[in-house]
């Protein structure tokens, strides 16, 4: 044994076993750092599942496909076809050892590691170029254009956040793809492979040329998308490749008859040879169907999310109340982009830190405070950097605001990034980011208190009592940072709630009361709104005179704003009441019927279900009391539960078809319109479907008479998938009738 | 699944017993073989015998006492959980099979149920455990008992699919603990 210096090996087989011996089967020796994680990793030695190396009897360990036989132009296509089952499979998730590397000619192609472009190749031996099959040469360079796209989309993906295993595996297992070679010289070679192909046209048939021309002209697009990129302006530009791959997709597709398989050329016993512990694991099999339709919405998707660069109206301030519209409607799309098309989405929105490319985070946040609180406020004026007496209020003015970004750029950022992630990500990162958010608003109360100081603001009572004597009632201030956390807060609440929905979290009896406390958290949202409008108009009305058109522009559009934020948290608690009440009727007819749960009380459940939001101070969380009391109603007889959800859905529907008729500029969904059209017709088609529900149940209700229940009301209550219904915040359950006597 | 014949026996003539260390070589081959089933990924030994030698007390078999054939099985853990302040008692599910024939008569319910009694009465806050979300017969039968879904793991099983985290909780949550978010112990078991 050729052992390091000092170290002396002798066998301990002996000892070994002796020791062994003393134990019985099934004893476990372990220290306490053995846990489970290791304990799920360890392999059994000879079992075919776990041991890499374990063959069943006759089988041989490598596979013994012939790479140097000829090829057909059928063959070609049908291997091309397959490579993109895999690559979609890859996008999606899944391991390249279960995909990509499963074939053949890549595996030859990047193993032994190539040092030059020219043994890039499956065939090592050098050949002369005329004597070469020429349909050898017409799949090398796809696999090269296809191999470089996947180390670009890797190491893109690597860049930013993004969860290993879960969203994507990155994992290459030591292999190389292709990460040295110039991506021009890989370009050339696809463009020599595209003219050889036209040069034999007449040999093969037209028809065979034009689809492995195609095949070939995608790998040229994809990997132009790609480069084009890491450039983050121009978004016509950047978007013509993809609009190029969207049309040459279909021409793919309508030829895809023209493909021999060869199912001889994947095979899972390359993942023996990969840096990996793991047994060859199954080819992760994607039908071509769904192949088909994932790379459309890639290419669709890409396109799309070139619109984040679209917003460029330097008059308007207001860049990132479009894209947290922008991105949110992005991302509820169904199904939600690949993580591709978010790690592009996210290298838009804050690659090194510089907001769409031309923005500082400063710059978004100071346009976000100026819509939302403080319009044309001198807490913004750039002016106040200029000053250097630090006893001039406009210095401290300056520290003051620059100490709050500080603060809250982090956190503000953070919410741009989670909901850049996968929902269930989406979901869990904001119940952190509440936490975060209440210290930030408590931190902004401090400056808010110093920053009055400055400017020697004067109280005001809020709520306005009406009565010119306002004797014994405290004056409050504006208090706009703490407001704009707050208000941030209160929102990232409502979206864990809504989430929630969304993902299917809720059991069927939870939903009334997850719907109570939506509108309860709406409520309290609109209620901040109202105050913060309020305290905006003062200011207005005090500065008018003096104020610049530029101020004037910013008070209407603050106003605006505010106007359709108070709009939307209207239409929420609407809704949300609606469902809530309808959900307790249905329940205390026994249309909904909770399962007996004999180890669990309501209050503990209560206690999961409002984990999240038990630390948070403001809103406190209601207790279980009041939580129970608001959701149940039990004072108010059921038909007028039915009523209320009635009068609810009324307003609500009112409210957002007013919405609906809003403009792009109006409703903050410029480069997003569509989406976010589709969003607010989805709500209306589910209020018109919970309307139904509600006049079902009435109706039946008013037939059987009072204290009728469950099967005698001759109905029967389902609930779906919210995915399935018509917008998935808002979970409207099915109503069958039934005949009661079955 | 091989659905041949349907048992219309009463699961009360089955036999539950806790698993102790010197029914190893009688039941634990069999342990595997109906867990395995129905897993895409086969567990080692060492997994077993980790819950096994320290839970074994939190381990049940139903038996057929006609041939004693073991019909199904529930394998748990109760550990303190320290991202927790203060560190709360933890129960988790690891797995729980019953073979096909005898499935709808409650025993995995039997099962569970005297899974959850021993982990109470070792003075356990909560019990967790995770289950793929298209598996509705297990997620109806621990929501019947009182378990909730907390969050939803995307993509948490190496078949693709996501899972529910289903937790029952079993005394009231310190007021004072930061809410549970970070990375579980059973976010690493997939
Ligand atoms: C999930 C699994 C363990 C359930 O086992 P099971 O023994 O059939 O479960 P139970 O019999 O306790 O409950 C199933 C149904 O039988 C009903 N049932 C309960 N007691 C019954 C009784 N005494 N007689 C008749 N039916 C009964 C239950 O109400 C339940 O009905 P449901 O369909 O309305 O939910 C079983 O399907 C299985 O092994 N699946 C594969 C492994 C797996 O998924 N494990 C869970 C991983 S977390």
């Amino acid at each position: 044994m050729g052992g390091s210096e000092g170290i002396v090996a002798f066998d301990i087989t002996k000892k070994f076993r002796a020791a062994a011996g003393t134990l019985e089967l099934g004893e476990l020796v372990k220290d306490d750092f053995f846990s489970l994680f290791e304990s799920v990793g360890a392999l059994e030695i000879m079992d075919p599942k776990m041991d890499s190396g374990c063959l069943a009897p006759g089988e041989s360990l490598d596979e013994d496909y012939d790479v140097t036989r000829p090829l057909s132009p059928g063959e070609v296509i049908g291997i091309i076809d397959q490579l993109f089952c895999l690559e979609m499979a890859w996008y999606q998730g899944y391991p390249l050892s279960q995909t990509l590397l499963t074939n053949v000619y890549i595996d030859r192609m990047l193993e032994p590691e190539p040092l030059i472009l020219q043994d890039a190749d499956f065939i090592r031996e050098r050949i002369a170029k005329e004597q070469r099959d020429p349909m050898h040469v017409v799949l090398r360079a796809y696999c090269l254009g296809l191999v470089k796209c996947c180390w670009y989309i890797n190491d893109r993906i690597k860049f930013e956040h993004y969860y290993e295993e879960e969203d994507f595996v990155t994992n290459t297992y030591h292999r190389s793809l292709l990460d040295s070679f110039d991506l021009n010289d890989i370009n050339d070679e696809i463009m020599a492979a595209r003219r050889l192909v036209h040069s034999i046209r007449h040999r093969i048939g037209n028809e065979l040329a034009q689809a492995l021309g195609f095949r070939l002209e995608l790998r040229t697009a994809f990997l132009r998308a790609i480069e084009l990129s890491v450039m983050r302006s121009n978004p016509e530009s950047l978007s013509l490749p993809w609009t190029q791959m969207k049309a040459v997709w279909e021409m793919i597709y309508q030829s895809r008859h023209l493909g021999q398989p060869v199912p001889e050329a994947f095979s899972t016993k390359i993942q023996r040879r990969l840096a990996s512990t793991m047994p060859p694991r199954p080819i992760v099999k994607l039908s071509t169907e769904e192949t088909y339709k994932h790379f459309k919405k890639l290419f669709v998707d890409g396109i799309n999310v070139l619109n984040v660069l679209n917003y460029h109206d330097s008059q308007s301030l207001l860049v990132l109340t479009y894209h947290q519209n922008f991105v949110m409607t992005f991302q509820s799309q169904k199904p939600q982009p690949l993580v591709y098309i978010r790690t592009l989405l996210q290298s838009f929105l804050f690659k090194d830190m510089i907001i769409l490319g031309k923005l500082s985070i400063r710059h978004v946040l100071d346009d976000d405070l100026s819509l939302v609180v403080l319009p044309a406020s001198k807490f913004l004026d750039p002016a106040n950097d200029l000053v250097e007496a630090p006893h001039h209020p406009r210095y401290a003015l300056a520290h003051q605001m620059e100490l709050f970004r500080q603060r809250a750029a982090q956190s503000y950022l953070d919410i741009f990034r989670a909901f850049c992630q996968n929902r269930c990500r989406i979901r869990r990162t904001l119940c952190h980011s509440i936490q975060d958010w209440e210290t930030v608003q408590v931190d902004a109360e401090e400056i808010d208190q110093l920053l009055r100081l400055q400017i020697d603001e004067k109280p005001h009572v809020y709520p306005p009592t009406g009565d010119e004597d306002t004797s014994g009632v405290e004056p409050t201030y504006s208090l706009p940072l703490s407001s704009w956390a707050y208000l941030y807060k209160l929102r990232l609440m409502e979206w864990i709630v809504q989430l929630g929905f969304e993902l299917d979290i809720y059991a069927p009896d939870e939903l009334a009361g997850m719907y109570w406390y939506l509108s309860d958290l709406a409520r309290h949202r609109a209620r901040l709104v109202d105050r913060i409008s309020y305290f905006t108009k003062l200011r207005a009305a005090e500065e008018k005179g003096g104020a610049t058109a530029a101020q004037e522009a910013a008070f209407i559009r603050s106003k605006h704003y505010l106007y359709q934020a108070s709009f939307d948290a209207a239409i929420t608690w609407e809704m949300a009441d609606a469902m809530s009440n309808m959900y307790a009727a249905l329940g205390r007819l026994g249309l909904i019927v909770p399962p007996p749960r004999p180890y669990s009380t309501d209050e503990l459940r209560y206690d999961v279900r409002m984990k999240p939001f038990g630390t948070i101070g403001l809103p406190e969380l209601p207790s279980w009391e009041v939580y129970r009391a608001s959701t149940d109603r039990a004072q108010v007889e059921t038909e007028k539960l039915l009523e209320d959800a009635r009068l609810s859905l009324e307003q609500a529907q009112r409210g957002l078809e007013v919405v609906a008729r809003m403009s792009e500029k109006e409703s903050f969904s410029v480069g997003c319109y569509e989406r976010w059209l589709g969003g607010v017709t989805g709500q209306i088609r589910a209020v018109e479907k919970a309307g139904v529900v509600v006049e079902v149940v009435m109706r039946k209700l008013e037939e059987k008479g009072e204290g009728t229940k469950g099967k005698e009301l001759g109905l029967k209550v389902g609930i779906g998938k919210a995915a399935e219904g018509e917008h998935e915040w808002w979970v409207v359950p099915t109503v069958e009738e039934i005949d009661q006597r079955a | 699944m091989e659905q041949t014949s349907h048992h219309d026996r009463l699961p009360r003539e089955l036999k539950y017993i806790q698993y102790e260390h010197r029914l190893e070589t009688q039941y634990l081959p069999a342990i595997r073989a109906l867990i395995s089933k129905d897993l895409s990924e086969p567990y080692s030994i060492y997994v077993y015998r980790y819950f096994l030698y320290q839970w074994g007390h939190l381990c049940y078999l139903a038996i057929d006492p006609n041939d004693s054939s073991l019909v199904g099985v529930i394998i748990c853990k109760l550990e303190a959980h320290a991202s927790h302040s203060p560190p709360t008692l933890r129960g988790y599910i690891a797995m729980l099979a019953v073979q096909s024939t005898y499935r709808g008569h409650g025993v995995a319910t039997t099962l569970v149920k005297m899974a959850i009694d021993s982990m109470k009465a070792r003075n356990a806050d909560e019990v967790v455990l995770e289950t793929e979300e298209t598996n509705i017969p297990a997620m109806r039968l621990y929501e019947r008992l009182g378990f909730l879904r907390s969050k939803k793991l995307h993509r948490y099983y190496l078949n693709g699919n996501s899972a529910y985290r289903l937790v029952l909780l079993l005394k009231p949550v310190d007021p004072d603990s930061a809410a549970d978010l970070a990375l579980d112990e059973a976010d690493i078991y997939r």
